[in-house]
C-alpha cells in the first residue's frame, strides 16, 4: 500500500512513476504489483515517518478533568512540564486537570495563563522534571503540499493514553478565520486535511520531520455534523511561542490592535481609513489615507493579511511598519495596544468557564459554521466494566484513589486567584525566577546613601550627574540642575519628554537592585517581549510606582536590566532608557552607558565614568521608608 | 393570480434584496500583489509543493448569487485551454449578469457565461485576459482506482482575496455511475463519476480541480450530493472524457447560436399565445420558471407543466425570463421548437408544436 501514500521526499519518484504505479492498474488484486518489493526510498521514508511519529507522540498530552472526565489534547514543550493547549479545552475544567502521556501515566496539572482571544492556554504538569518535549519547528516555513500529522485525543479515544495520529497535507497557509460567535479569532493559521476532530483541540500539528508547527483547534463543519470534513486549522507555533512566556505569567491575556483600521481601495492599496490620535501609530506619523506597505516584514495587500500579522503578537510588543504618505516611504515601529478592556476580558472568561460542557449537536444542520471544537465530555460514556476514562487504576500520579484525591487537592498550593489572572501563583513563580537571576548582583548599600553617577554626554564634553536618594532625585546637565521628589511628580517631566527621565530610570535601577521588584510597588510579570534593535526576547516586569508604570526588561539568561520604560498613560510616549553597557562590580551591576529615547528618537546618551555612594545627607522623606531597606525576597 | 415561488428562487430574491455580501465584494478590487508570504529557496521545496503551488494558480474563486438558506454564493472554477475559459459547475451561483472571478493573486475579473451543459451540470465562463495558465482537457486522462489525487477547491470559501484555494489529498476509490443511486441522490447528472476517499465535496468546492501526481486535470469536483436514505455525503468528480465531451458540446452550441438567425421575426411566438405564464420578473435574472400553463394551450398539449424550469430553447441557453422572451422573438409563430426543462431532478426534452 505504498504507492499513493508516499510522504514528502519521495514524490520526485512517485510523480514520475504514477503511470506505472502498481496500484493504479485495472487488475483488482493488490498483490499483482509490478514491483515485488517497495523501493528502498519508500521504505526509508516510511521508517522516518514512523520514527517522527514515535518521538512526537511522547510529547503529546491527553487533557482530562480531575475525575477523568472529558478530554482534549495538548503538547508538552518544556522538560519541567509546561503544556500548550487551547483555551477552549482548559476552560471547562477550571484551573485543575490531569494530563496523560503515552508513558501510560496521568500527571496532575494546573492552569497557568489563558488567552481567550487566541484560544491558547498553558498548563503545568507535575511529577517529573524530564518530561518529553516536542521540538519547536518554524511555522513560517510551512507550505501547501508539505505533509504533516496531528496527534491527540480525538473523540476521547486515548483511554490507554496512547495518542491518535492522523496524517495529512498542508492545505493552506496564513489563513484568517473570523471570530465565530465568541471572540476566538484564528489569525495566520495553518489549514490541513489531516483529520482533526473534537478532542484533537489543543493538540500538536507536526511537520513530516516531527517538529511542532501548530496547535490544532478549529474546523470547518457547517452542515455535516461535528466530524472532520477535511478542513482543520492550527494556530501557528510562531504565534503560540510569542505568547508562551506571557501565558506562563498566569495572566488572562489580551490580543492586540494597531490603533487604526484600513480599507482596500479600487487600486488594491491598503490605506488607513481611521486612526486613533492616541495610538502609537499616530505618534509615529501615520495618518488617514496613508498606504500600509509592510507590517513585521510581511507585505500587506489585503485587510486579512494585516489582521493575520496583528493577531500573532501580544499587545505592547513593537512591530515594524512601513507605510507611504504623500511624499515619503516611512519605516518605523509601532507599539501594539490592547484589543479589549480588562472588564471585557473578565466577562468573556466568566462566560466561557461557566459554560456547561457542550452536548453533541441535535442535528447536523444546527451546527454553526466554523465552531471551535471543544472536547465533548459527554459524547463518550465509559462502558460498563471499563475503567473510568482517563483514570486507569493504579496509574495516578501519586497512586491514590479518586476518593482520596477529592479529600485534598495535591496542587492546592499551586493555585491563587487574583483579578486579571487565571492563576496568580505562576506570576509569583516567574518573578521569583527573575529575582533569583539577579540575586548575586544585588548587594547594594543601605538606602539612606545617595547613589551618585557622574559622566559625560557621548561625543561632547558636557558633564552629567545623577544623584538619587529615597527622598530626592537630582539631575545635572552642564550647569543646570533639576530636583524631583523620588516618589511622586514624575508625570509632567516624562510627558514633556524631559531629560530628567534618565535619572528616574536610574532611581528605578537602584530600587530594583536594592529592595527587589516587589518592594517597589505592585509588580507583575508580563512575559517576554522584544526590544527595538535587539534580537531575542526579554523578561518583562511591570511595576506600578505611584502614577507611573515602569516596565523593566531583563535578560532571560543573566537577569541584567536591558531597558526601563516609564509610562504615564497610554496616550503619550513613554520614556525609554536603554542600558547599553553595564559594568559588573563585585556584587553590583552599574550602568556604563545609558541612552534615553522617546518614541524611536534618541535624546541623550551618557557615558558614566564614576559611581559613588555618599552617606545619608539630603534625606527628608527617606526615613519613613526604612522598612523597605531589607528588601529582597 | 396564484403566486408560487420555488424555494431557491425565493432565496435568490431575498438575497437580491438584502444584497450586502455581493455588493461589498464587488466594490473591492485588488491589483496584482505579492502573496505576502516570504518565499523560501525553491531548492527547499518538495516536488509536491511545486506541483500544488503551480496547480492552485489555475483554480479560481467564483462569486455570484446565493448566500442564504444553505445556498452558497461562491464556488470554484478551473481555468482551461488558453486561459480565457473557466470550467465550473452549473449552479444558482451563476444566476448573475457577471460572475466575479478572484484569482490566486487576488485579481478580480468579471466572467460571462459562454454556455452551459445541463446534462453534466457544467458551465463554461469566458474571461478576457485572465493571465492564467489553463489545464489541458485530455479525455484520455481517466482516473484509475487506487490513484493518488489532489482536490484544489475553494471549499467553505476559506481562501479570500489573494489567498490560493485549498489543497486536499485523496485516493480514487471507485469509478461508478450516479444512476445506481437514482432516487437516493438529487442530481441531474447521472453519468460516471470518480469517487474519492476523502471529503472533497464541501460547500463551495464544486467546480474545483481534481489533479493527479503529474499535475494533470483528472476531474472537476461535483456538486454536494447526499444520499437521502443513508445520510451519507458523496465525494466525487466528473471524469475527463465526460468533461471533454461536455465542453465540446457547449462550444459547438455557441457556434450554432452564432450561425443561427438571431434577428427578431415579424410574427414570433409569444408566451401568452403559447399558454405559458412565468413567475413575475422581479430580479435582473429571474429564472424562466413556468408559473402555470393554460388548459388546452399549445404549451399544455406539448407537455409543459407548471414549475418546469426552462433551460434551453433550440439548444440556446435561457438565462432568465427576459432571455426566454428574446429567444422566442426570433422563432416564427408557425415553427416548432425544442425546449429542455428541469422538472424536479429530471431533465426533459419537449418539442413545442404550434
Amino acid at each position: 500500500m505504498f504507492g499513493g501514500l508516499a510522504p514528502d521526499g519521495v514524490h520526485s519518484r512517485a510523480i514520475g512513476q504514477s503511470a506505472t504505479d502498481g496500484l493504479q492498474g485495472e487488475v483488482p488484486s493488490p498483490l499483482q504489483t509490478t514491483q515485488p518489493e517497495p523501493a528502498p526510498e519508500v521504505l526509508q521514508a516510511q521508517k522516518q515517518r514512523i520514527e517522527a511519529m514515535r518521538v512526537a507522540s511522547q510529547a503529546t498530552v491527553g487533557v482530562f478533568g480531575v475525575d477523568g472526565q472529558g478530554g482534549g489534547s495538548g503538547v508538552c514543550i518544556t522538560p519541567d512540564g509546561y503544556v500548550l493547549t487551547n483555551f477552549h479545552v482548559s476552560s471547562p475544567f477550571g484551573h485543575r486537570m490531569r494530563c496523560g502521556l503515552n508513558d501510560g501515566k496521568m500527571y496532575e496539572a494546573v492552569v497557568a495563563g489563558i488567552d481567550p482571544t487566541g484560544d491558547l492556554a498553558v498548563l503545568k504538569m507535575y511529577g517529573r522534571e524530564d518530561f518529553p518535549v516536542a521540538k519547536i519547528g518554524d511555522s513560517d516555513r510551512v507550505r501547501v503540499g508539505q505533509w504533516c500529522f496531528a496527534a491527540g485525543n480525538p473523540f476521547v479515544l486515548a483511554t490507554n493514553l496512547q495518542p491518535t495520529v492522523t496524517y495529512g497535507l498542508i492545505s493552506g497557509v496564513r489563513r484568517y478565520q473570523y471570530p465565530a460567535g465568541t471572540i476566538l479569532e484564528y489569525s495566520d493559521c495553518i489549514q490541513t486535511d489531516a483529520a482533526i476532530n473534537p478532542g484533537n483541540s489543543g493538540g500538536p500539528l507536526f511537520n513530516a520531520q516531527g517538529e511542532l508547527i501548530g496547535i490544532n483547534g478549529r474546523c470547518s463543519f457547517e452542515k455535516r455534523g461535528r466530524v472532520n470534513v477535511g478542513v482543520g486549522y492550527a494556530i501557528s507555533i510562531r504565534q503560540a511561542m510569542n505568547f508562551f512566556w506571557h501565558l506562563r505569567s498566569g495572566r488572562v491575556l489580551d490580543h492586540a490592535t494597531l490603533g487604526f483600521t484600513v480599507a482596500t481601495d479600487a487600486k488594491g492599496k491598503v490605506t488607513v481609513s481611521n486612526i486613533l490620535e492616541s495610538s502609537d501609530a499616530y505618534r509615529r506619523g501615520l495618518r488617514y489615507g496613508d498606504e500600509i506597505l509592510r507590517l513585521d516584514d510581511r507585505q500587506i495587500g489585503t485587510t486579512n493579511q494585516l489582521k493575520n500579522v496583528t493577531g500573532i503578537f501580544p499587545p505592547q510588543w513593537r512591530v515594524a511598519l512601513r507605510f507611504r504618505n504623500e511624499t515619503d516611504t516611512v519605516d518605523t515601529a509601532i507599539r501594539l495596544q490592547n484589543l479589549h478592556l480588562p472588564s471585557e476580558l473578565e466577562e468573556i472568561v466568566k462566560g466561557e468557564s461557566s459554560e456547561e460542557p457542550r452536548a453533541p449537536p441535535k442535528s447536523p444542520q444546527q451546527e454553526p459554521e466554523d465552531t471551535p471544537n471543544p472536547e465533548s465530555p459527554d459524547t463518550e460514556q465509559p462502558k460498563p466494566g471499563e475503567p473510568p476514562k482517563g483514570a486507569p487504576p493504579g496509574r495516578g500520579l501519586r497512586g491514590k484513589e479518586g476518593a482520596s484525591r477529592k479529600e485534598k487537592d495535591s496542587l492546592a498550593d499551586r493555585y491563587e486567584t487574583k483579578r486579571g489572572f487565571s492563576n496568580y501563583y505562576f506570576n509569583r513563580v516567574e518573578l521569583d525566577r527573575i529575582v533569583a537571576l539577579q540575586k548575586p548582583r544585588n548587594q547594594w548599600p543601605k538606602s539612606d546613601e545617595a547613589w551618585v553617577l557622574s559622566g559625560t554626554v557621548v561625543g561632547e564634553t558636557t558633564n552629567v550627574q545623577t544623584r538619587v536618594t529615597d527622598g530626592v532625585i537630582g539631575f545635572t546637565l552642564g550647569d543646570k540642575t533639576e530636583s524631583v521628589d523620588s516618589k511622586r511628580g514624575w508625570t509632567p517631566w516624562i510627558q514633556q519628554q524631559s531629560l530628567v527621565s534618565l535619572a528616574f530610570a536610574l532611581r528605578t535601577w537602584q530600587q530594583w537592585h536594592q529592595s527587589g521588584p516587589r518592594m517597589m510597588g505592585e509588580a507583575i510579570y508580563i512575559g517576554r517581549s522584544p526590544l527595538v534593535g535587539r534580537t531575542g526576547l526579554f523578561d518583562t516586569t511591570r511595576i506600578t510606582l505611584g502614577e507611573v508604570d515602569s516596565v523593566i526588561y531583563t535578560s532571560p539568561e543573566t537577569g541584567t536590566i536591558e531597558c526601563i520604560e516609564l509610562f504615564t498613560d497610554n496616550q503619550s510616549d513613554p520614556a525609554e532608557i536603554y542600558f547599553e553597557k553595564v559594568q559588573r562590580n563585585g556584587g553590583r551591576e552599574i550602568p556604563e552607558r545609558v541612552r534615553l529615547a522617546f518614541g524611536l528618537e534618541t535624546r541623550l546618551v551618557v557615558d558614566i565614568a564614576r559611581s559613588e555612594w555618599e552617606p545619608g545627607t539630603v534625606l527628608d522623606s527617606g526615613k519613613e521608608d526604612a522598612g523597605k531597606e531589607k528588601g529582597g525576597d | 393570480m396564484k403566486f408560487r415561488v420555488p424555494i431557491f428562487l425565493a432565496v435568490i430574491i431575498a438575497e437580491f434584496l438584502a444584497n450586502a455580501p455581493m455588493q461589498s465584494l464587488a466594490r473591492e478590487s485588488f491589483g496584482p500583489v505579492d502573496s505576502g508570504a516570504e518565499r523560501i529557496d525553491a531548492s527547499e521545496e518538495s516536488d509536491l509543493e511545486v506541483l500544488l503551488g503551480r496547480a492552485e494558480r489555475s483554480v479560481v474563486k467564483l462569486y455570484g448569487a446565493g448566500g442564504a438558506r444553505g445556498l452558497e454564493s461562491y464556488q470554484s472554477g478551473v481555468v482551461v485551454g488558453d486561459g480565457s475559459l473557466i470550467l465550473t459547475s452549473w449552479s444558482t451561483v451563476l444566476d448573475v449578469d457577471k460572475v466575479r472571478v478572484v484569482t490566486f493573486d487576488g485579481r478580480r475579473l468579471d466572467a460571462e457565461i459562454a454556455g452551459v451543459d445541463p446534462q453534466c451540470e457544467l458551465a463554461l465562463l469566458r474571461v478576457p485576459n485572465s493571465g492564467l495558465l489553463g489545464f489541458e482537457l485530455d479525455p484520455q486522462n481517466i482516473a484509475k482506482i487506487g490513484q493518488r489525487v489532489f482536490a484544489i477547491t475553494n471549499l467553505f470559501g476559506i481562501a479570500a482575496g489573494n489567498e490560493a484555494c485549498s489543497s486536499q489529498k485523496g485516493v480514487v476509490m471507485a469509478m461508478s455511475p450516479l444512476t445506481t443511486r437514482k432516487g437516493a441522490m438529487k442530481t441531474l447528472y447521472q453519468g460516471r463519476v470518480v469517487v474519492v476517499d476523502v471529503m472533497t465535496n464541501n460547500p463551495g468546492a464544486t467546480g474545483g480541480a481534481l489533479i493527479d501526481l503529474s499535475g494533470r486535470l483528472v476531474g472537476i469536483v461535483g456538486k454536494e450530493l447526499r444520499d437521502e436514505q443513508a445520510g451519507i455525503w458523496l465525494n466525487y468528480a466528473l471524469p475527463m472524457d465526460v468533461i471533454k465531451n461536455s465542453v465540446d458540446r457547449i462550444l459547438s452550441g455557441q457556434a450554432n447560436m452564432a450561425a443561427a438567425n438571431t434577428q427578431a421575426v415579424p410574427q414570433p411566438h409569444r408566451l401568452n399565445d403559447l399558454g405559458i405564464a412565468l413567475i413575475p420578473d422581479v430580479i435582473p435574472k429571474t429564472p424562466a420558471f413556468i408559473d402555470w400553463v393554460r388548459e388546452d394551450s399549445i404549451a399544455a398539449r406539448s407537455g409543459l407543466k407548471s414549475n418546469d424550469l426552462i433551460l434551453l430553447v433550440n439548444d440556446s441557453r435561457v438565462d432568465s425570463r427576459k432571455g426566454l422572451e428574446r429567444i422566442l422573438s426570433t422563432i416564427n409563430r408557425g415553427d416548432s421548437f425544442a425546449v429542455l426543462v428541469q422538472r424536479g431532478q429530471e431533465l426533459i426534452k419537449i418539442q413545442v408544436r404550434p
